[in-house]
């Protein structure tokens, strides 16, 4: 079956729950936003040092990647439609999850007192990459939220979950420089 | 609950032919297999699979699919050939071009077998909708009395260059951009491709604030 369809030639495409919208709508810009931060997190994973530390990374961001399909199939449906029921949205117990990653990592890394610049392996350096479009898919849902067409328990939710999900991949960034043996590079003002 | 990835060994239980190269083949239900109406099945036999739409209400004791017959195709003349108790490997169902209840009118455009989840909706007790029923000619209005019968509004639909005047001459996004009134509907399309996107744009230029699912057929 062919992939291209032809039914966004003219600038329109479909919600999951069926209405027609302009492909600039701020519904569009939301999840097309996590939609690119799923691409970078492949491109992390693409680039993680070898060892079994990353091989647990590499689950985790698998996790992670799914649990973005999931939030963009969210966003791709109106509160009222049927189609919800279709979905599982992100809830708080996904946010604790992350909270936990988080925790371990932090606990193998020296504390962080300073500024430090993005980069070092290429896996840390497109975590940060990863960690901007995290924020500004951030923006875009609080966007939405106060146009109020989000309904507010899953907005809420989502809302945390990408707010800890640019803390993850802060903190992944510098766990790879770690296990790659690389320095931190501190800002110098 | 069961995702596509889990597979059921079917039992063929029968075919009847609609047209001189549509038909349909019924399979033994499995234990535990459950479907939405207008899901959809991956069906597979010699390492050759392709996905059909189930024409079944939910509660049906056999499972039914609607093929067209492609003599060069390579895995429809397996269906054609199968035999009563021959066993074909069965996805679970998945898809989610599924009815959904609501307010709007509901416009059915259906070409080919792509009639096949609206049978299976109507089936289910779906009624009073409005379907655009498109075929090249009489023959091709597969199910057209179950159909109409079930529609609020029938219009069949048909391509063929002569026509005896009883049916709406044309294709059926011709019959949607010139004579269905304008407002707000719930569109489910399912057909080929090109008539998918034809009717999208015209949905998009004249019916604002309508909602869409589709699903492509070929």
């Amino acid at each position: 079956m062919k992939i291209y369809t032809g039914t966004g030639d003219r600038g329109k495409t479909s919600l999951f729950s069926g209405e027609r919208i302009k492909k600039n709508d701020d519904r569009i810009e939301a999840y097309g936003a996590v939609d690119e931060l799923n691409a970078l997190i492949g491109v992390v994973v693409a680039l993680l040092p070898s060892g079994p530390e990353m091989e647990t990374v590499g689950m985790q961001l698998t996790r992670i990647q799914s649990d973005l399909f999931r939030a963009g199939g969210w966003l791709a449906t109106t509160t009222e439609s049927p189609s919800m029921a279709y979905l599982q949205s992100i809830d708080q117990a996904d946010s604790r999850w992350l909270e936990e990653q988080v925790d371990y990592m932090q606990s193998k890394l020296p504390e962080l007192t300073v500024f430090i610049l993005p980069g070092g392996h290429p896996s840390a350096a497109w975590a940060h990459v990863a960690r901007t479009v995290c924020r500004r898919a951030e923006r875009r849902i609080v966007s939405l939220l106060e146009q109020s067409t989000l309904a507010d328990d899953g907005a809420n939710s989502l809302l945390t979950y990408v707010n800890r999900l640019s803390d993850y991949l802060f903190v992944l960034a510098r766990y790879c420089n770690h296990l790659a043996g690389i320095d931190e590079q501190v800002w110098q003002s | 609950m069961k995702t596509s990835r889990d597979f059921f060994q079917v039992v063929v239980l029968h075919q009847r032919w609609l047209t001189g190269d549509v038909f349909e083949i019924s399979f033994e239900r499995p234990a535990g297999f459950t479907f939405i109406p207008g899901q959809k099945v991956c069906l597979a036999i010699h390492d050759i699979s392709r996905q059909y739409t189930l024409v079944n209400p939910p509660d049906a004791a056999d499972l039914t699919i609607c093929v067209r017959h492609v003599e060069s195709g390579s895995f429809t003349p397996l269906l054609v050939q199968a035999k009563a108790g021959e066993t074909f490997t069965l996805s679970a169902a998945s898809g989610f071009f599924t009815y959904q209840s609501i307010k709007r009118k509901a416009v059915f455009v259906a070409t080919g077998t792509g009639i096949a989840p609206f049978l299976a909706f109507i089936r289910s007790g779906v009624r009073d909708f409005c379907c655009l029923h498109g075929a090249f000619d009489e023959s091709g209005l597969l199910y057209r009395d179950e159909v109409a019968e079930a529609a609020g509004v029938y219009i069949p639909c048909l391509s063929a260059p002569e026509s005896d005047g009883r049916f709406w001459s044309g294709r059926v996004t011709t019959y949607l951009e010139q004579h269905l009134a304008k407002d707000s509907y719930d569109f489910y399309l399912c057909g080929n491709g090109n008539m998918v996107r034809d009717t999208i744009r015209i949905i998009d230029l004249g019916f604002p604030d309508s909602r869409v699912f589709m699903e492509t057929f070929f």
